[in-house]
């Protein structure tokens, strides 16, 4: 259910920037090191390396990959066959194939909470994890990849839930006025979960303009603000105990639901709402706010009424301080392909030319030094909310569990759903959950 | 019914109940012909509206441009040609053999061939991937179009049957007479009287094909994905690319809609005479 | 050769085509219900009946079954409702209705998951076109008062829609030919004795048409309890699982959650029923002495 999902043990707390700038160097020689484009050894396999492999993407991430896919082509004679499908169709898609044990591709992309699903039906890549790779790779990328003591994916690029808001709106002279007028305060982005629910009442006009939106066909919104709230782990704690009926997920439901329920902020229909609904919504011109992965900014359309006059800002804070949870993806091989060795190739070169994924249009990536190379440089103004919030003291991956999916479609979806009624009975709901996930955990 | 006394009044009133029932059956599918010469962002604009605020063709460039479009037109083709040669080519001596010499065996078989009818194809879906893996056919369109016969077939010998029993026994009788065999009989007598139905019957094996989803989304993956999979794919977490895919549907459909036009008095003809004979 | 043995020949292909992809199929879904298979860790174990102990005792199991219900007699029932009356509509008009009844056509042709899609995108919250339009004509108070795919209360019932739109004409289209068929002197003759148009339709057209009303009955029926595409491109099963029907339930166990022999189990049970109900309601319904096959 969620496009950009997250990983596994906490995002690094150091700062993501400072970090990124110590390893610059470092970065530049591990990339020459790792094999850089190196166009001697890849092209000598050429002679019988032409052919193709066939690479699984998730729709939206397939931009992420086509340069990387082209400059591949170009230097071994492999022609990279990009297969894009829907997120929960590429899901349905790993789960028959690698089920069946026969497969219809040679790489995958991954989201991080399907590894441990299935980390059994994939290659082991610990080669490639040299020490210089795993320098310029985010401590929770690398563990992420790591499940029962083998690297089955590398990371090609990470993401997070961000604060889009209308700068024409809240830049506004008048707007700012009458905000500080009622509530005592300038009228800025919002930081924390009172400025957000202020500023959403106070920019929703009738049907014309909402606050914001409020997504219940998806969880992982949700658990960004279980973070935010504290939370020692989002649904279960690093121990494995379900732990969604806590005081912390509590307050993270009713926040998030009263913005439906009470405060009546969000346009209608809140239940079925995805991340396609609320981002043309926002695009639309409908909702002041949108909290959102960060990849969309880049992504606002030309002949969007609102192109041009969009901000990005870290994600809200809660009692715990700003918090995501990161959505990082990985490739992966499959155990039972057929290519194995140009498949390893091909991931190989991914992570050396990690940086062209940032000139997608999804401008993403996961090495320190790719990030290095593009912050600051203009078109690029959402990697300062992107890594502000990914370094976010709240900042929590999504837990290791097989069963992650089963629980995010049987058990929370339905529960968020159900809260997104007037006087749902929060506490109630989230008991229940935790009966239903205990049983699919135990 | 007709005729005896209807007031002139009466017969206006019918027409306008004709004209409001019709009218609102076809305007979801006028709205998505509207929808797919909209601008994308049109498409999706809120609130939406019934005419495209400037006619445009980028839903159908976009749509056409898709990695694997094109491709998929083609395995829907090849696809359903091989599903309906499956149909035709097993489901004519079938019927033949069932109405032309009643048995035991022919009824029994009929009644299996209806039995089939029934069982879901999300049920045998699984166990046909399996054996679609086997025999090296899967994300074929051989593969694809096997398991589209399995809907295909049992509905082409109900209508088989239909027709085969509409021709009179004397006339093969005369054929045999005159000293052909029972296959020559079937093949240059029969057949040609039949025609007619077993056209019926290819176009609705070829429909049946052209327009399934199950079975496409279980075998196929990449080389062998048809049509409506990708149109189905269109809705992916990143954005609504409904323009494209409205452009898409309607591309889709065109086929179905020029057979429709064409052969309108057939399909009915096909459509209600396994039922009403039934 | 006999003529027996050489009708049987002839039959011999297509029944061994069908023994390989359907009963084949049927018979390996039930060795498989019969075991606990995790196939992502390889592992098989014999369980007996147990996966059906577990999947009769599922409240999802029994949810999705009731809903599986309700839509296929909510979607059977429209559709002979509306079909019978455009049916009598067209039989009323005669000849000259020949051009819609071509137009009424081809929601039949169109590919289910074009229905769906086309559904959602005019029901969808927000953007719907239908919620605008009634609220354009004031007989919603505004365009998203109802959340046709987002209220659970209501959503299996929108999610017919398209089902309903696309086969209604089947039913038309049969019933009408049933109408013509009827003898024209037997309505004269009811008209005699001065029957009025409901004593008409309730004691001698719909009588005459039992034979043909069964058969679309039962045809539309075991189709509604199969659906997959149109709802799962709608809705995919939600919100809160409230369009989930077997079909989809069936799909998510296999596919998306990995369980074959639960999803095995659940296929069986689901078969055996529609095929139980569907021998009784064509015992019950059909004419007797009209089964010529």
């Amino acid at each position: 259910m969620n496009p950009q999902s997250p990983a596994t043990p906490g995002w690094s707390r150091r700062s993501f920037l400072q970090l990124a700038g110590l390893t610059g160097a470092t970065a530049a020689l591990a990339s020459c090191a790792a094999g850089g484009p190196a166009p001697a050894s890849t092209g000598g396999a050429g002679t019988g390396a032409s052919g193709s492999i066939s690479v699984l993407v998730e729709a939206g991430g397939k931009a992420e990959l086509e340069k990387v896919a082209a400059l591949f082509t170009q230097q071994t004679g492999t022609k990279v066959d990009l297969v894009e499908l829907p997120y929960d169709g590429l899901f349905n898609r790993l789960q028959t194939e690698l089920s069946a044990g026969s497969v219809s591709f040679d790489v995958a992309a991954l989201d991080a909470v399907w590894l441990p699903t299935f980390a059994g039906a994939l290659a082991p890549l610990d080669a490639l994890f040299t020490d210089a790779v795993k320098g310029d790779l985010f401590d929770s990328l690398v563990s992420g990849a790591q499940i029962n003591g083998a690297y089955v994916g590398m990371p090609v690029w990470t993401n997070a839930e961000i604060l889009f808001y209308r700068k024409d709106l809240f830049e506004d002279a008048k707007e700012k006025a009458a905000f500080e007028k009622k509530y005592g305060y300038p009228l800025a982005p919002p930081t924390t979960w009172q400025q957000f629910q202020d500023a959403a009442v106070f920019f929703t006009r009738g049907t014309a303009l909402y606050g914001t939106d409020v997504k219940g066909a998806v969880e992982t919104e949700w658990l960004a603000h279980v973070g935010q709230a504290g939370a020692k782990g989002l649904v279960l704690d690093p121990s494995g105990k379900v732990i969604i009926d806590s005081p912390e997920h509590l307050k993270a439901l009713t926040f998030y639901s009263n913005l439906n329920n009470t405060l009546k902020v969000a346009p209608p229909g809140a239940a079925q709402v995805d991340w396609g609904g609320a981002q043309n919504l926002f695009n639309q011109g409908k909702t002041a706010m949108m909290r959102f992965w960060a990849h969309a900014f880049p992504l606002i359309p030309t002949d969007s009424p609102i192109h041009g006059k969009v901000g990005a800002a870290p994600m809200i804070g809660g009692a715990a301080g700003v918090g995501g949870v990161p959505g990082p993806w990985y490739l992966s091989v499959p155990k039972s392909g057929g290519k194995a060795e140009q498949a390893t190739k091909f991931v190989q070169f991914a992570y050396d030319n990690n940086a062209l994924s940032i000139k997608s249009s999804l401008g993403l990536a996961a090495r320190k030094s790719a990030f290095a190379e593009y912050a600051g440089k203009p078109g690029y103004e959402h990697f300062a909310a992107l890594t502000a919030t990914l370094d976010g003291p709240a900042t929590k991956a999504r837990p290791t569990t097989p069963k992650w999916q089963q629980i995010v479609d049987t058990a929370l979806v339905p529960m968020l759903q159900k809260s997104l009624v007037p006087g749902a009975d929060y506490a109630q709901l989230l008991s229940a959950a935790k009966g239903q996930i205990e049983s699919l955990v135990s | 019914m007709r005729g005896v006394g209807q007031k002139r009044s009466t017969v206006a009133a019918l027409w306008v109940a004709l004209v409001v029932v019709v009218a609102l059956f076809g305007f979801p599918f006028v709205y998505l012909v509207l929808t797919s010469f909209k601008t994308p962002s049109d498409a999706i604009a809120i609130p939406p509206a019934v005419l495209p605020r400037a006619w445009s063709l980028q839903n159908y460039t976009a749509a056409l441009q898709a990695p694997g479009v094109v491709a998929s037109f083609v395995n829907s083709l090849s696809t359903a040609l091989i599903s309906t040669a499956l149909s035709i080519g097993l489901g004519v001596p079938a019927a033949y053999g069932i109405t032309r010499f009643a048995s035991r065996a022919g009824r029994v078989f009929m009644s299996a061939t209806l039995v089939t009818r029934m069982v879901p194809p999300v049920a045998i879906g699984i166990p046909i991937v399996a054996m679609a893996n086997a025999l090296g056919l899967r994300d074929t369109p051989t593969g694809l179009g096997l398991a589209h016969a399995t809907i295909s077939l049992p509905l082409s010998i109900w209508l088989l049957c239909s027709f085969f029993e509409s021709v009179p026994g004397e006339l093969e009788e005369a054929a045999r007479v005159d000293g052909c065999g029972r296959l020559r009989a079937l093949w240059s007598v029969i057949m040609p009287v039949v025609s007619g139905g077993v056209a019926v019957t290819a176009i609705f094996a070829f429909l049946a094909s052209w327009n399934e989803f199950l079975f496409a989304l279980l075998l196929t993956a990449t080389r062998g994905q048809t049509t409506p999979i990708v149109i189905a794919n269109f809705q992916t977490q990143f954005g609504l690319q409904w323009g494209p895919m409205t452009a898409l549907a309607c591309l889709y459909s065109v086929p179905v809609v020029v057979l429709t036009l064409f052969l309108q008095r057939r399909i009915v003809a096909g459509l209600t005479l396994g039922a009403v004979k039934g | 050769m006999s003529d027996r043995r050489f009708a049987l020949l002839l039959m011999v292909p297509a029944a061994l085509f069908l023994s390989a992809f359907v009963a084949w199929p049927v018979v390996k879904l039930g060795w498989d219900s019969l075991f606990d298979t995790q196939p992502l860790a390889g592992t098989s174990e014999f369980v007996g009946l147990g996966n059906f102990a577990d999947v009769l005792g599922s409240a999802d199991f029994r949810a999705a079954a009731l809903r599986t219900v309700v839509y296929t007699v909510f979607v059977v029932t429209c559709e002979f409702v509306l079909g019978l009356a455009t049916a009598l509509l067209f039989n009323a008009l005669g000849q000259r209705s020949r051009v819609f009844r071509t137009i009424f056509l081809y929601p039949l042709m169109i590919a289910p998951v074009v229905a769906g899609l086309l559904w959602r995108f005019l029901l969808i919250d927000n953007f719907g076109i239908v919620g605008q339009l009634l609220s354009q004509v004031r007989v919603l108070s505004d365009s998203n008062a109802i959340g046709w795919l987002s209220d659970p209360d209501i959503v299996l019932f929108s999610v017919a829609i398209p089902d309903i739109w696309l086969t209604t004409s089947f039913m038309t289209l049969v019933l009408f030919a049933g109408l013509q068929n009827i003898p024209g002197d037997v309505l004269e003759a009811a008209r005699l004795d001065g029957a009025g148009a409901r004593t008409m339709l309730v004691r001698v057209i719909l009588p005459m048409l039992r034979p043909v009303i069964a058969v679309a009955l039962i045809v539309r029926g075991v189709d509604a309890a199969r659906a997959f595409d149109v709802i799962l491109i709608q809705t995919g099963g939600g919100p809160q699982s409230a369009s989930q029907t077997l079909s989809l339930l069936i799909y998510q166990t296999m596919v998306r959650f990995g369980e074959p022999g639960r999803a095995a189990a659940m296929s069986i049970v689901y078969l055996v029923v529609l095929f139980v109900v569907a021998v009784v309601a064509t015992r019950t319904i059909w004419s007797p002495g009209g089964e010529q096959r």
